[in-house]
């Protein structure tokens, strides 16, 4: 048999060596589809495109952002999305109400309570349950808990990105005890699945209050002596100070929500704004801050943690005996219609919108995540900043790529 | 198949005929060989060629040797530069494990972990396995890199980290090379390390490696000019560039170390330093978290341990020439001679002979001196050992003689370094030296455990704006000080 060199097989190794396929260019291989498109991978005198991603130190995740640079400035810059992307909600449109839950949780999995919180009151709303009132309480808890843990974990990572090696293993230690006692009532450490329609999976156990006795006895000077190492620190200060300034009417307008937006300057709190569980009868503030810069979105953060320790405080003292869980029939067919729900989450408003036709899966799941609107304001903040500064923003702003590409 | 060209095909057929006709010819000889073992047909292979190899070796240093001598005597500068260099180029690889080390344990330990404690007694020998870890690795040149220069930037960073040493003073005569330009030498040296960042990122066909390229030649040329500025005024104290020189007008305790009469030099230097050997908070050529491993991300195995090495080497060169010029070198910061004096002075005077005394001069001991090493080290391990034996029933006496004989040596190691110590100025120089040097070198560490990274524009910023004024400023009050003390 011969062999016909003319037209080499994939099999035929001498094909790796004439094409030298390892080099890679950030340019898509297609014509370019938009006029955005074709702007974009144009290129002018002595600008480079580079590709941050999709494995990269600093991108959360598996995010990648084609970076147009000229010397160290960035130019322009396109995120591409998509490489995490599993179909969470045409997952839960084949699922029952129940099933759904646990597919929500890997979201944005260092808050997965809030992902699962909204979805649980959507279907509340569409069944008509009455959720008692120690539930409430339990859900307020775990997720306040769960808001410090994640914001602990997003100023470990600000520093991180920053270079500092130390903050993220401080900040550890805070949040590895928070998830130790989550994880001795649901069972799990990252990914709860522990609300249910109608209450909690589980009541609160003897585990969980010693820990978390022990932890508020010494958590507040604890988080103020890890914030320390960064909040009195020239250099941290001045990367973030006046970098990614956001203005209140903008971030309106982009969708901004939860902290980035407080830190505009704009006291928008759906605990306060449109008030669900038992948020009305807590006592807490809303932080805010003027600058808008990262400096502010970092330093409302801990803020923030302080408000989470109140709340935890209250509800230690004003939760209520009685049941966890509504009765509720083993399979759930919610009447024809629509809710949607939104609950106040560590990184903004994390939203759901189900539609049922009767049937004991949803019709249509629609998922908001916060994170997502707050990556596409990338194209206001980092043009004209350097490539450090885009690593400050996209820290400060904390995006989570499990709920970006859903 | 088509028919075959391998040569063994064909060769198979004559192999029997040619065995037949050898073993017609076999001889007593061939017979005593066939019987030997493979370690003796070794050993008599070898031996007899190391017999000759040695009796030539010995005619020739017989015929020629005194005339090498004479040569080498001749150009006895030359010798010793390619032996200091030669011996440097050696110690730099414990240098760099014990740096690495350092920082893997320092930095775990500021992070409340544990750090290296598996290889060796508290992971001490995991830099070891580092290192053969390196070696042991692909050694892999990328698609589209410029091969020749990917493949000799590595060692020109080396090289460079390691010719600077050989100007550096550890102890007193302990040095590689004393030239009367020698802080002039170290610079050029040291700035040569650049162009071999520089070379790698260019070679090898990354954009992340072609940005931390030009940083590191951004930073290093920028941070060269303050660091070298600030030692300006310190050499028109000094009055020489003999790092040598420097290091013995320091001599004489605390109060002669350069770093009080140049204290803005040294703060100077310092942050210079930093940025100069690319560390915490100035590591932008390697800044992870912005274009992942900068002008290395591209390399791998031995190539990339080059510039790990010269990463470490240069963080150890940088903390010792810091010692050398502000802080007194080998020199000790007090005086202890007179108390070691005093104590040897006093005890003989009670009728005691203690090791110091002896150690000052054991050739006045004469011959007992050969029957004390015989016996002392027996007769050490058994009263070591004596006590564990008798006041323990269930200790056996082997081990109580293991357990002698190792605290014979503790104790033996311990008088040895004493006396040393006390009796060879260079080794009390050595060990103030080091002792300084890796206090800065522990500096570099905690910096980098602390601190985040600086921007590239503050980066540049500071040194033009801070560094380079404050650095002039030193050298202009310096020079009026001179000026005005003199006239």
């Amino acid at each position: 048999m011969t062999v016909d060199h003319r037209q080499p097989s994939a099999d035929d190794p001498r094909v790796l060596l004439d094409e030298q396929i390892g080099i890679f260019e950030p340019v898509p291989p297609y014509p370019p589809r938009t006029e955005r498109e074709a702007e974009f991978y144009t290129l002018a005198d002595g600008e480079l495109l580079i590709n941050i991603g999709p494995h990269h130190p600093a991108t959360h995740g598996v995010m990648r952002v084609v970076m147009k640079l000229s010397g160290e400035t960035v130019v322009d810059l396109d995120p591409v999305l998509g490489y995490l992307h599993r179909g969470v909600e045409k997952l839960c449109e084949n699922a029952d109400l129940h099933q759904t839950i646990a597919y929500l949780d890997p979201l944005e999995y260092v808050s997965s309570l809030f992902c699962e919180w909204p979805a649980v009151i959507a279907y509340e709303k569409l069944l008509d349950v009455e959720v008692p009132r120690r539930a409430e309480y339990i859900r307020v808890l775990t997720g306040e808990l769960n808001r410090v843990s994640s914001h602990l974990l997003a100023m470990g990572f600000h520093a991180l990105d920053l270079g500092g090696l130390t903050p993220i293993l401080y900040s550890f230690i805070e949040r590895d005890e928070i998830v130790e006692m989550l994880a001795s009532i649901t069972g799990q450490r990252m990914l709860f699945n522990y609300f249910r329609v109608g209450g909690v999976n589980g009541d609160l156990n003897h585990e969980f209050m010693s820990r978390l006795g022990d932890w508020m006895s010494r958590a507040t000077e604890q988080i103020e002596a890890n914030v320390g190492l960064l909040n009195e620190n020239e250099i941290f200060v001045r990367r973030n100070r006046d970098i990614g300034v956001m203005d209140p009417e903008l971030a309106i307008k982009m969708c901004w929500t939860g902290p980035n937006l407080r830190a505009s300057g704009v006291p928008f709190d759906i605990r306060r704004a449109h008030p669900y569980s038992v948020y009305p009868e807590l006592e807490f503030d809303i932080p805010t801050r003027q600058e808008g810069d990262s400096l502010a979105r970092y330093l409302l953060r801990i803020d923030e943690v302080k408000q989470s320790l109140r709340i935890i405080d209250q509800c230690l003292h004003q939760m209520p005996d009685g049941p966890v869980m509504a009765m509720l029939p083993r399979l759930l067919r919610p009447r024809p219609g629509r809710a949607f729900a939104a609950v106040e989450g560590p990184r903004g408003e994390y939203a759901i919108y189900a539609v049922s036709d009767g049937t004991d899966q949803p019709f249509r799941f629609r998922i908001h995540d916060p994170s997502f609107l707050h990556l596409q304001s990338f194209s206001r903040l980092v043009p004209g900043k350097l490539i450090a500064d885009w690593m400050t923003i996209n820290a400060s702003l904390d995006p989570i790529m499990g709920g970006i590409d859903k | 198949m088509p028919p075959s060209t391998r040569s063994w095909e064909g060769s198979i057929s004559d192999v029997d005929g040619r065995r037949s006709a050898e073993a017609l010819e076999v001889t007593a000889l061939a017979r005593t060989w066939g019987r030997l073992t493979l370690p003796g047909k070794v050993v008599f292979t070898v031996v007899p060629v190391l017999a000759v190899l040695t009796a030539g070796l010995i005619a020739v240093i017989a015929l020629f040797g005194g005339a090498v001598v004479d040569i080498l005597n001749a150009n006895l500068g030359i010798v010793r530069f390619v032996a200091a260099a030669t011996i440097i180029l050696v110690i730099t690889i414990p240098i760099a494990f014990l740096n690495i080390y350092l920082e893997m344990k320092v930095i775990a330990l500021m992070n409340l972990r544990v750090g290296p404690d598996r290889v060796g007694p508290w992971g001490t020998a995991l830099s070891v396995v580092h290192g053969l870890k390196v070696l042991m690795k692909e050694d892999f040149t990328p698609t589209g890199a410029d091969s020749v220069v990917f493949t000799w930037a590595p060692v020109v960073t080396y090289a460079a980290a390691v010719l600077t040493i050989v100007v550096l003073p550890f102890a007193p005569g302990l040095y590689g090379q004393d030239f009367n330009i020698g802080l002039l030498y170290f610079f050029a040296m040291g700035g040569l390390g650049v162009v071999g960042l520089l070379m790698g990122g260019w070679a090898s066909f990354n954009k992340y490696s072609l940005l931390g390229g030009l940083r590191s030649a951004a930073q290093i040329i920028s941070y060269e000019i303050p660091l070298t500025l600030s030692v300006v005024g310190l050499l028109i104290l000094a009055g020489t560039m003999s790092l040598n020189q420097i290091v013995i007008q320091q001599d004489g305790g605390l109060a002669n170390w350069y770093v009080f009469r140049q204290p803005l030099a040294f703060v100077v230097f310092f942050i210079a330093a930093t940025a100069e050997a690319n560390r915490t908070p100035f590591d932008l050529t390697e800044a992870d978290s912005e274009i992942v491993a900068g002008f290395a991300t591209e390399y791998s195995g031995m190539r990339f341990g080059f510039f790990f090495f010269a990463e470490y080497v240069n963080v150890f060169i940088l903390s010792a020439l810091t010692v050398v010029l502000f802080l007194g070198g080998w020199n000790a910061p007090m005086e202890i001679d007179p108390v070691l004096t005093a104590i040897g002075g006093i005890l003989p005077g009670l009728g005691i002979t203690t090791p110091v005394t002896i150690a000052l001069d054991p050739g006045a001991l004469g011959l007992p001196l050969l029957f004390l090493l015989l016996l002392v080290p027996p007769v050490g391990t058994l009263l070591f050992a004596a006590p564990f034996f008798l006041l323990r029933s269930s200790m056996r006496w082997w081990v109580a003689l293991i357990i002698g004989f190792l605290l014979f040596n503790v104790v033996a190691g311990g008088l040895v370094m004493a006396w040393a110590y006390v009796s060879f100025e260079w080794v009390a120089g050595l060990l103030w030296f080091l002792g300084k040097t890796f206090f800065f070198v522990f500096v570099f560490v905690w910096m980098r455990g602390t601190l985040p990274r600086v921007r590239i524009d503050q980066l540049m910023g500071f040194a033009w704006k801070w560094l380079l004024p404050a650095a002039l400023l030193n050298l202009f009050v310096t020079a009026l000080a001179v000026v005005v003390i003199r006239s």
